[in-house]
């Protein structure tokens, strides 16, 4: 009978199937998670090293193996060879030598001191966004910025999760001095103006990509550690929990066995928000110097750059549009995710 | 209610005093800070003038130093490192004694008494007495105004290095933040007119998206599911996911640049002074206006989503209520349930949140200012830490944390007093 088969429906599997329905959300979700699945195959598909190169009738791989100096395949530049010009000076001897470059042949490192990378070079065929005040390439440096923001945002968030529900977990349930302790240490970190702790910390000890994730971790922690306080408070007092207690269930595993997992609607509709905050946040931080180290590639840098040099549009336009898409595809999923697992129902009446 | 609300107030003692004892302490464990730099630099002018080079290392160690001893203690002075962190602190604070006027006074070959020439021909009898150093003034009366202590630190084995110094309590709770390192004015004097300018940024800039940003949810909830409603949910979607200097940003090159429309100028608070005299009255106020539109839209854009959501959720929320049911029930027309019944009800959460955002707004925006080329309070407090000018980091930082902290409770008041419901206890 059909209402049997809606009720073997696990409520995971419900909300998945009206998250699914919601074609913004889901067709963002779906796009997001290709996107990022595919930026960590970024040094095959953009770089300026040869993904296959046949010379002499031996087979190199740069892209995997490395450095390879020109002078290996009697090229007469200082230092690694120049793959795109071999490229075109064997196509041009008509030579039997060959090679493969990845779909865009352009690093984000490397600046005017390969030849034929000029400074501030407008949109064109070769350089689909142009290029920045060191001749770096702008799109290849947006994409793979793309990779180390979302990267940074997830490990960042889930790094949040994890310290939220442990304290704040910890605070609801057991309550009392510890949760008197926390409270006073959280409104103390909480009256100051984070974005400058990190500041001050970051202008201290040069940040790397854990640096930076760890220093934001220990401002950040609060907000999910407030929501989790709030849910197991309120879960705690439910009769599930009551009986579990009886049955001798230790509060490890009342903790994280009962009342996690129910739970975990605030858990994941907050999800891509703080997702949200901690692009933004990354890109803020870049913004002002205290993000990621040069020459890492960074939206937050390369929107600081454009902005120093403001008549070439495409220097702030390429970082603000590629932060711009990927934060709204996150708010749509986030959108979504909410309205799949939190829905509201609102009867006008009349 | 108002019992409450003291011991709030009162609660705010110790989180002021936790959260300042933790910048302090981080500010001042920190490596690099003003004295080291202030060393460095001047390290680097001997090294220009040719003089022997020593790194950093020993001239703290004073072995081949380029800076003579005293000039070192002097700095350290300065700076107030030659206290330990705890008495450091509640100097700042004001509790502790500070010490003003220093001056040096050595003692020679065992030596018990010398005389000191304090300012105005005034002679200041010192005398030691085992580890402790006794002031007498003219008449050899033990003085009041002026005390003296051993410096362990300076003292060699034939010298015993002595300090003369007066004491007065001030810091924090005295109003006095210091003087800046940077700009060599008091810490309050450079403030006040950045706050001035982040203030005005801030208030535009809350009154226009509260201007627009309640109509609009309104309107969305009274529409929930039109064409309008998804169209304006979509630009909100827009503004949310653009950070406001990021926004600032593109209007620049947008409006600013010369590349497309040279309509706005490029940033600044006003045209600079020389101009901004000889212009009329209302060529000053175009010109002010001339120059805050780009700023404020990027500014206001931040609170503009979640306001407006939070405007269409209360209120699509209380018409779903019951209380609405028995409004229609009695025959009321719908302009008048939604208007005085529900609309009473649905501002609530926004001006329980007023706080809130005046705490964030007031506080300033580095990022948009540093977009604009603002003059105002966060680029201030931001270039601050970059120079390691302590005595505004922390001045800087104290006033953003007493706003918050009075904004939270401002919002618990507004709470209480538009919510008959709410009883604190």
């Amino acid at each position: 009978m059909p209402e049997q088969q809606e009720i073997s429906l696990s409520i995971l599997k419900k909300r998945w199937l009206k998250f699914k329905t919601l074609k913004r959300g889901y067709y963002s979700f779906v796009l997001l998670l290709m996107l990022y699945g595919l930026s960590w195959f970024l040094p095959i598909l953009i770089n300026n090293r040869a993904l296959m190169v046949s010379y002499e009738d031996e087979l190199y791989f740069p892209v995997i193996s490395g450095y390879y100096s020109g002078s290996e395949f009697d090229q007469d530049v200082p230092g690694e060879a120049a793959y795109r010009q071999l490229q075109a000076s064997w196509k041009q001897a008509d030579s039997d030598n060959w090679l493969i470059m990845p779909p865009y042949p352009y690093s984000p490192f490397e600046d005017i001191t390969v030849k034929g990378n000029k400074m501030y070079d407008p949109p064109s065929r070769q350089h689909w966004l142009g290029t920045d005040n060191t001749g770096r390439d702008v799109f290849s440096r947006l994409c793979y910025a793309f990779n180390i923001s979302i990267s940074f945002a997830l490990v960042l968030t889930i790094l949040n999760y994890i310290i939220g529900v442990i304290i704040g977990g910890s605070m609801g349930y057991f309550g009392g001095k510890f949760d008197l302790f926390f409270q006073r240490i959280i409104e103390i970190w909480s009256s100051l103006p984070m974005l400058f702790v990190i500041i001050i910390i970051s202008s201290i000890i040069r940040p790397s990509f854990f640096i930076l994730i760890f220093i934001y971790t220990i401002v950040n922690w609060i907000g999910m550690t407030y929501l989790m306080r709030a849910e197991f408070y309120r879960e705690k007092s439910k009769d599930y929990v009551a009986a579990a207690l009886s049955m001798g269930q230790t509060n490890f595993k009342v903790m994280f066995k009962h009342i996690l997992p129910n739970s975990m609607v605030p858990i994941i509709t907050y999800f891509p928000f703080a997702v949200v905050g901690g692009i933004s946040a990354l890109v803020g931080l870049d913004y002002l110097g205290f993000g990621m180290p040069p020459p890492t590639p960074s939206w937050g840098q390369m929107l600081d750059v454009g902005l120093q040099n403001i008549s070439k549009w495409w220097m702030v336009f390429a970082p603000v549009s590629a932060q711009f898409v990927t934060l709204i595809m996150v708010v749509f999923i986030g959108e979504a995710v909410r309205e799949a697992f939190d829905p509201k129902v609102y009867s006008r009446l009349r | 209610m108002t019992t409450y609300f003291i011991r709030r107030i009162l609660l705010m003692i110790p989180t002021f005093l936790g959260s300042t004892i933790l910048i302090f302490t981080i500010l001042q464990m920190a490596p690099g800070g003003p004295l080291e730099r202030t060393i460095q630099q001047l390290q680097a002018g001997a090294m220009q003038a040719g003089e022997a080079v020593g790194s950093v290392g020993d001239i703290m160690g004073g072995g081949s130093s380029v800076l003579p001893e005293s000039a070192l203690r002097e700095l350290k002075r300065f700076y107030g490192f030659d206290k330990p962190v705890h008495q450091r602190y509640l100097t700042w604070l004001g509790v502790w004694p500070r010490e003003i006027k220093h001056r040096e006074v050595e003692f020679h070959n065992g030596a018990l008494e010398a005389q000191k020439n304090v300012g105005r021909g005034t002679y200041m009898t010192l005398r030691l007495k085992g580890d402790q150093v006794e002031v007498l003034d003219k008449d050899g009366i033990v003085s009041k105004l002026w005390k003296a202590a051993i410096d362990e630190e300076g003292s060699k084995e034939n010298v015993i290095l002595t300090t003369i110094f007066q004491t007065e309590f001030s810091g924090i709770l005295t109003g006095n933040l210091g003087t800046s390192y940077t700009y060599d004015q008091p810490v309050t004097e450079v403030m006040a007119p950045r706050f001035k300018i982040s203030v005005f940024f801030g208030l535009t800039g809350l009154m226009l998206s509260y201007i627009v940003c309640i109509p609009l949810g309104i309107r969305k909830a009274l529409n929930h599911g039109s064409a309008f409603d998804f169209l304006s949910s979509v630009t909100i979607f827009i503004a949310y996911s653009i950070p406001g200097f990021a926004l600032g940003g593109v209007l620049l090159v947008l409006f600013g640049g010369g590349t497309f429309w040279d309509v706005f100028p490029l940033g600044g608070f006003r045209s600079p002074t020389e101009v901004w005299e000889s212009l009329s009255l209302w060529g000053q106020i175009k010109d002010q206006l001339w120059h805050a539109v780009l700023p404020i839209i990027a500014w206001s854009i931040g609170s503009f989503a979640g306001l407006t959501i939070l405007m269409k959720n209360s209120l699509l929320e209380n018409i779903s209520q019951d209380y609405i049911r028995t409004a229609f029930a009695k025959g009321l027309q719908e302009k008048r349930v939604v208007w005085v019944h529900a609309i009473r009800n649905s501002v609530i959460p926004i001006a329980s949140g007023i706080g809130g955002v005046i705490g964030v707004v007031i506080a300033g925006s580095y990022l948009i200012e540093k977009v604009f080329n603002i003059d105002g309070f966060g680029k201030m407090g931001f270039e601050a830490i970059l120079d390691r000018d302590y005595p505004i980091t922390l001045g800087f930082l104290v006033i953003v944390v007493m706003i918050r902290l009075v904004a939270n409770i401002l919002s618990d008041i507004a709470l209480a007093s538009v919510d008959p419901r709410i009883r604190f206890k």
